[in-house]
């Protein structure tokens, strides 16, 4: 059943319009989207809506779903790399009831996957489109406070000053300490923010046969990176751009080239290693991977694993 | 003969704005020429003016009225309708100023102000350095101060470090502000026989020396500016 | 005897460096500056003297591409054509105010980034131009410390842990390390103590000399014109009431407010 099939009104007439935002208003953001397709990595001003949840929970990235979905759609929620968290929950549900969407945890079924925090790690495909929500827009804010000097910065290119905070880390750390929302230059243009992504994500985005879409609700911007366009992380010569990497394997599916989240698993100092991306690291254990903790995780209630379960009863 | 000034009807006031806008008329009607190789030395009373005209040689007071033509380069050019940047081109190859004072630079040792003028012409350091080294010698500057910057040094000394600066590689036109104030007598004389070099070599030297005897042995021609004198 | 011998038959540079024309800013009634004109040429240091309120920090904020005068024009040949700054696209003056340009601020914060080390605030021109080479990039901002005598151990440091002596010397690497042809300075030893001045003036002084920079330096100290400059202008009341080289305006001063200015100091 859905939303406004429940709401009471003159006979089967909806509440609500389809995918709750009104035509007019999806037909703004969609000429926004236009122009940010056309136009990549510049941040399009958007009429911002206020949306039933609030700013802060990925209203930006909730109302460019809103304006693309279609009954034909499939949507995928992450939040912060899992589909079972609560805010990755509560907005399927929300497109489930307002349009009619068919929602799957599965990377390659969907064709609309709205994020938090991560890129799944199964490769994306043409035709899928990423909607990110974004919290801060703007990359070069914390370096410049004036949106009118920003705004210029960008309009010509003035990047050095986020250069700047680069040798900052490095002269202070030895390395780039920044490990998420990681600036990148796109279509060797204009300095964009990835959102929130670790930097391990940020090379996914090079050249993604997927169309990417970034939306910030309350600082009311929208941008994009179309497919198969140059997403570059801003670097030096004699320092290049590195992702993360882990001493260990996922200790559930045993995957050597996923990001993965540290999880404590007492409180004696026991600890493990996973997969972030909770529907990679399901897909690759029911392929049969098995990574060194799965038994224990499993004794533990960390994960449902049948198999695991079997085994530790059987020992 | 070279001629590498010539003055022509030269007249000075000074007005002071501020003290009811009095004028204190200088002189008027000055007309000379020196040669390169002559000493003209200027004669006349405290007070009559000569300082002033010297000053005035080398542009840096403004005369009232009149020109005074430098050989600068080849070519005479009249140094009171010159532009800033001419002025400064003529006093950095053909005019020196040597005056009694060292403008002291914080943290240059004497012998880099020494050197200074040579390289500034293209003089390569090793030689720049020997040159400076041997005047400073000359002018029996202890060589323990040769690496030092003359902030601290006596009066005699700083004064021996401006006249080596200034004949070290000595300039076309040399004018000269009482050098030898505050020698003795042995560097009197080397500052003597500097000035006779510099004029056997070519140099046009217009100068005011107190000391009678100083005077005596460096001139080979007197102007006596008291008949500059305007009549008021 | 006497021919018309301009600079160029003497075989000083030919052109001027920035050519000012009628320059004036108005606010109201009130004049900034008015009928402002003059030449500079490649290292020649212009001293713009004047009381508070004489005009002549309007007028260095004209020139320098900071505020649009309300009539007049600057004219700037950095390299073949000569550019007007006000009539060039803001991206471009933009551009040459931060390679061909510089301006150091009487107040360090307004020039200095206050929370990037003093490493990454000689960096940033150079990050500006598209240098990418850390180690590179490194490199010449020690040189520039250590020529502006900021000890090598400090690149790392923060500008509000130096004193106001080293923040201004670090702000002189900050725009030099570019080399810029024009450099604008507003006040360079204002908030100084004395003994710190005089060693600042002396950088400035080997600085100019050894890059042969032109300058354009706003004081109302004469003893820092008489350090620093070739020529000087005298402003009063928004106007230029005297000009000419440095020594002939200290030492034989014609107009009024001129010998009132240099009567009125002990000894220049």
């Amino acid at each position: 059943m859905t939303l406004h099939q429940i709401i009471p009104g003159e006979d089967t007439k909806p509440a609500y319009n389809y995918a709750y935002l009104d035509e007019q208003t999806k037909r703004m953001i969609r000429r926004a989207l236009l122009k940010a397709v056309a136009v990549p990595g510049y941040q399009v001003p958007f009429g911002s809506r206020e949306m039933p949840l609030a700013r802060g929970w990925g209203t930006g990235g909730i109302q460019i779903t809103a304006a693309i979905i279609g009954p034909d759609d499939v949507l995928k929620v992450i939040d912060q790399g899992a589909d079972d968290t609560t805010n990755a929950v509560s907005i399927r549900r929300f497109f489930e009831r307002t349009a009619d969407a068919k929602t799957s945890e599965a990377t390659d079924e969907a064709t609309i996957i709205q994020t938090r925090h991560r890129i799944p790690e199964a490769p994306l495909k043409a035709g899928q489109i990423m909607v990110y929500q974004v919290p801060q827009p703007e990359p070069l804010r914390k370096l410049e406070p004036r949106e009118t000097e920003t705004r210029k910065m960008h309009a010509w290119a003035e990047y050095g000053l986020m250069q700047v905070k680069l040798y900052e880390n490095i002269a202070r750390f030895g390395e780039v300490t920044t490990t998420y929302d990681y600036p990148v230059d796109v279509n060797g243009r204009y300095v964009m923010a990835p959102s929130p992504i670790p930097k391990f994500d940020n090379p996914k985005m090079h050249m993604s046969p997927s169309l990417q879409l970034f939306g910030a609700g309350r600082e009311k911007r929208i941008y994009a990176v179309p497919p198969y366009t140059s997403v570059r992380s801003l670097d030096f010569e004699d320092h290049p751009f590195r992702i993360q990497s882990w001493n260990e394997p996922c200790g559930l599916c045993g995957a050597t080239d996923s990001y993965l989240d540290e999880v404590i698993t007492d409180d004696r100092g026991g600890r493990m290693f996973v997969c972030s991306d909770s529907h990679h690291c399901e897909t690759r254990r029911a392929d049969g991977h098995r990574g060194a903790m799965l038994a224990d995780a499993s004794a533990l209630h960390l994960v449902d694993d049948k198999q695991a379960k079997d085994k530790v009863s059987k020992s | 003969m070279t001629t590498m000034i010539h003055v022509e009807n030269v007249a000075k006031t000074f007005t002071l704005h501020n003290q009811g806008g009095v004028r204190l008329p200088v002189f008027d009607n000055v007309n000379f020429s020196v040669e390169a190789g002559e000493a003209l030395v200027l004669a006349g009373a405290s007070g009559a003016g000569k300082s002033s005209l010297l000053r005035i040689l080398y542009g840096n007071y403004r005369p009232s009225s009149g020109h005074i033509h430098i050989t600068h380069a080849g070519r005479a050019i009249d140094i009171v309708a010159a532009v800033p940047r001419t002025v400064l081109d003529i006093r950095r190859r053909t005019l020196g100023f040597v005056s009694q004072f060292l403008r002291v630079i914080p943290r240059v040792s004497a012998l880099d102000i020494v050197r200074d003028p040579l390289l500034a012409r293209g003089v390569s350091p090793d030689e720049a350095s020997e040159r400076a080294k041997a005047i400073l010698a000359r002018l029996n500057l202890p060589e323990r101060l040769w690496h030092l910057a003359p902030a601290t040094f006596s009066g005699g000394e700083q004064q021996r470090v401006n006249i080596a600066r200034s004949f070290v590689d000595p300039a076309p036109i040399l004018l000269i502000d009482e050098p030898t104030a505050s020698l003795d007598a042995a560097n009197r004389d080397v500052v003597v026989d500097l000035i006779g070099e510099a004029r056997a070599n070519g140099s046009a030297i217009v100068g005011i020396f107190h000391d009678e005897a100083v005077r005596e042995r460096v001139a080979t021609r007197y102007l006596d500016i008291t008949a500059f004198r305007k009549a008021a | 005897m006497t021919q018309h011998v301009s600079p160029q038959d003497l075989g000083i540079d030919p052109d001027p460096l920035l050519s000012v024309t009628g320059v004036g800013r108005f606010y109201g009634e009130r004049i900034g500056c008015a009928d402002v004109s003059f030449d500079l040429w490649p290292g020649e240091v212009l001293g713009i003297v004047g009381e508070s309120g004489s005009g002549k920090s309007t007028l260095l904020r004209c020139l320098a591409g900071i505020d649009a005068p309300d009539a007049g024009e600057v004219l700037f040949r950095g390299s073949g054509q000569p550019l007007d700054i006000y009539s060039v696209a803001e991206q471009d003056r933009r551009r040459l105010m931060r390679t061909a340009w510089g301006i150091v601020h009487q107040n360090p914060r307004d020039g200095l980034r206050m929370d990037v080390s003093a490493g990454g605030n000689v960096g940033e021109r150079l990050m500006d131009r598209g240098d990418r080479h850390y180690g590179k990039i490194r490199e010449r901002a020690l040189d520039w410390l250590t020529r502006v005598e900021i000890a090598e151990n400090r690149i790392d440091d923060r500008p509000r842990q130096f004193s106001g002596g080293m923040q201004q010397r670090l702000q002189i690497a900050r725009v030099l390390v570019s080399e810029p042809k024009l450099v604008f300075m507003d006040e360079p030893t204002g908030g100084l103590d004395v003994s710190v001045q005089a060693r600042l003036l002396d950088l400035l002084r080997v600085l100019v000399r050894d890059l042969g920079l032109a300058a354009i330096i706003v004081t109302h100290d004469l003893a820092v014109a008489r350090l620093l400059t070739d020529r000087l202008m005298v402003m009063k009341d928004g106007r230029v009431v005297e000009q000419g080289l440095t020594d002939q305006v200290l030492d034989d001063p014609h107009h009024a407010y001129t010998q009132l200015l240099t009567s009125a100091v002990l000894s220049v």
